[in-house]
C-alpha cells in the first residue's frame, strides 16, 4: 500500500438529529477497507460525504490529494453502490449499466462494448434485457456493481452491498468484489455488518459509532478476541472493538 | 390489493353501504342528465354556432392552461420537495390560497389587480383593446392561477414520495443537476405527472367563478362551456345547458381513461 487515495480530515456534519463529529480517515491505493459500526453509527453518511452527496459543515475531504470538499458528486468519479443496489426501476439492466456512460456523452459503440465487457465479467449478460423487478437480490447487487464499475472509477464505495442477500450468494459476491478490486486496481470502502464478510475481503477495518471515529485495525487479527485497535495509517486514535 | 376475506361479513356490508350509496348517487345524477335531454336537444345544440364556439374555446384554453400550469408545477413541486429555503412556509401557504379560497374570490382579486396602475399597463399598455379583462387570454390567466395550485400540490407529493436516493446515485454516476432532474427525478414521478395533469385539466375545464368575474361571458368571444351552462340555465334553456353538461362529462371521462392508459393503469388521483 502506498499513496493516500481518500483522506477525510476532521469532518463535522449534522443532519436531522444525527451529528458526525471530528471524523478522520485515510484509505490507501489498492486497499480494501471495511467500515463497521452499529445501525445509525453514520457509516452511510460518511460514504455520502465522500461521494459529495453531503457537504461537511467543517473539515475536508481529499481524493488523491485534491481537496474536493465542496465539489459536486458528478465531478468526483467515485463509484458508489448504495444499499439495496437502487437500480432505476424504469430502465432495463442494460440501460442501468449504460446510464453513467451516457451521462459522460460516450459514443454508442463505446458504451455497447463497455457494457458487454463488464456484464460478461460479472456473468450477468443474460440479465441485460430484464427490468430490475425481475431480478433476485444477488443479481440486483451485481448489476449495481456493474453500473458503478463500468465507469472505471479509482475508488469504489459499497454501502452494505451484501446485507440483504442469502449467505451462499453473499460469500460468492464478496469473493467477486475482492477479485474485481484487485483486477481493476481500485480502492474500496465497504460498509459491512457480518464478520465472515469482513474476513473474506478486508485489508483493514475501521469502526464508527454514534458519529464518532473509533479507529482502525488490520483485518483477520491473530487473536479473534482482540479488542485493541491500531491506528495504522489512520488519524483516528480511539479504541473500540470490531 | 387483496380480495375480501370470507369472515367479517357484517363489517364488510357496513363498509359497503356508504360506498354503494355514493356511487349510485353520482351515477344516478349523471345518468339522469343524459336521460333528460330530449332527442331534438342534441340536434339543436349542434346546430348552434355559439355553442360550438364555446366548446372550441373551452378546449383550446383548457389545453393551453394545463400546459402552462404543468410548466410551473413541475419545477415548483421539485423545488418545494427537495430544498429548504428561507420563507418556505410562506411560499407553501400562498400556494394553497387558490385551493382554499372560493374561486370567485380569486376572480375578484384578478379583476382588482387589473384596476391598479401595473395591472392597467399590463392589460392595456401593449394592446389598447385589452389583453386580459373581458378577453380570451384572461380566461387562460384565471384558469392557470387556480389550476396551477392543484398541479403543484400533486407534483410536490409525487416528488416527496419518490426515493431521492435515485437522484443521489445518478449524480455519482456523472449526471449533473439538470440531467438528474430530467433523466431520473421526472421518470421516477411519471405517475404523479400524469395525475397532476389530469387533476389540473379537470379543475380548469370546469372553472366558472374567476372566468365570469374577469372575462364575463360574451357569446363567441369569452364564452366557455361552464359559462354556457350558467347562461342557458338563467334564460330557461335547460335542454341546451344539459347537452353542454353531458358533453363536459363525456370529455372529462375520456380524458381520465386516456390518462389512466398513459399512466399504465396505475394512476391514482
Amino acid at each position: 500500500m502506498s499513496a493516500n487515495v481518500i483522506a477525510v480530515d476532521d469532518v463535522w456534519f449534522r443532519i436531522g438529529s444525527f451529528e458526525m463529529s471530528g471524523v478522520s480517515l485515510n484509505v490507501f491505493e489498492g486497499e480494501y477497507f471495511c467500515l463497521t459500526g452499529s445501525n445509525g453509527a453514520g457509516k452511510s453518511v460518511l460514504l455520502k460525504l465522500i461521494t459529495g452527496i453531503y457537504v461537511p459543515d467543517r473539515g475536508s475531504v481529499r481524493i488523491r490529494g485534491k481537496d474536493v470538499t465542496g465539489a459536486a458528486p458528478w465531478t468526483r468519479n467515485i463509484g458508489y453502490m448504495p444499499q439495496d443496489g437502487l437500480l432505476f426501476p424504469w430502465l432495463t439492466t442494460a440501460q442501468n449499466i449504460r446510464f453513467g456512460l451516457e451521462m459522460r456523452d460516450e459514443r454508442g459503440d463505446v458504451i455497447d462494448a463497455a457494457v458487454n465487457k463488464i456484464a460478461t465479467r460479472l456473468g450477468i449478460r443474460h440479465l441485460l434485457p430484464r427490468k430490475p423487478s425481475g431480478l433476485s437480490g444477488g443479481e440486483r447487487q451485481k448489476v449495481s456493481l456493474a453500473r458503478a464499475l463500468v465507469l472505471n472509477p479509482p475508488i469504489l464505495l459499497l454501502d452494505e452491498p451484501v446485507s440483504a442477500i442469502d449467505e451462499g450468494t453473499r460469500d460468492e459476491l464478496c469473493r467477486d468484489m475482492r477479485s474485481l478490486q484487485r483486477e481493476f486496481q481500485i480502492s474500496v470502502i465497504h460498509v459491512a455488518h457480518h464478520s465472515r464478510e469482513i474476513d473474506l475481503i478486508a485489508d483493514r477495518i475501521g469502526r464508527l459509532e454514534g458519529g464518532k471515529w473509533l479507529g482502525t485495525m488490520p483485518a483477520k487479527p491473530s487473536d479473534p478476541n482482540e479488542v485493541g485497535v491500531s491506528t495504522t495509517g489512520c488519524s483516528g486514535t480511539a479504541v473500540g472493538s470490531v | 390489493m387483496t380480495r375480501l376475506p370470507r369472515y367479517g361479513g357484517v363489517f364488510h356490508v357496513l363498509l359497503a353501504i356508504p360506498l354503494v350509496c355514493y356511487v349510485l348517487l353520482v351515477a344516478g345524477l349523471v345518468a339522469g342528465m343524459f336521460a333528460a335531454i330530449p332527442r331534438e336537444g342534441w340536434h339543436m345544440a349542434w346546430s348552434n354556432p355559439d355553442l360550438a364556439s364555446a366548446v372550441r374555446l373551452s378546449l383550446v384554453t383548457t389545453t393551453i392552461s394545463t400546459i402552462l400550469a404543468m410548466a410551473i408545477a413541475i419545477p415548483s413541486g421539485y423545488m418545494l420537495s427537495r430544498y429548504r429555503f428561507p420563507g418556505q412556509v410562506i411560499v407553501d401557504t400562498v400556494l394553497d390560497m387558490p385551493i382554499i379560497l372560493p374561486p370567485l374570490v380569486m376572480g375578484l382579486a384578478l379583476l382588482l389587480f387589473f384596476s391598479t396602475p401595473i395591472g392597467k399597463w399590463l392589460d392595456r399598455g401593449i394592446v389598447p383593446g385589452g389583453l386580459f379583462v373581458y378577453q380570451p387570454l384572461g380566461i387562460v390567466l384565471a384558469q392557470v392561477v387556480v389550476g396551477c395550485a392543484y398541479a403543484v400540490r400533486v407534483m410536490k407529493t409525487g416528488f416527496d414520495n419518490s426515493d431521492r436516493r435515485y437522484e443521489e446515485v445518478a449524480m455519482t454516476l456523472g449526471a449533473n443537476s439538470v440531467r438528474t432532474f430530467m433523466k431520473v427525478a421526472l421518470p421516477a414521478t411519471w405517475h404523479s405527472l400524469v395525475a397532476s395533469t389530469v387533476i389540473s385539466w379537470a379543475q380548469i375545464i370546469g372553472l366558472f367563478g374567476p372566468v365570469i368575474v374577469l372575462c364575463g361571458t360574451m357569446r363567441g368571444r369569452t364564452e366557455i362551456m361552464p359559462t354556457t351552462i350558467f347562461l342557458e340555465t338563467s334564460v330557461g334553456r335547460i335542454d341546451t345547458a344539459l347537452v353542454i353538461a353531458c358533453l363536459m362529462v363525456v370529455m372529462s371521462m375520456t380524458m381520465l381513461v386516456v390518462f389512466k392508459r398513459v399512466g399504465g393503469g396505475r394512476l391514482e388521483l
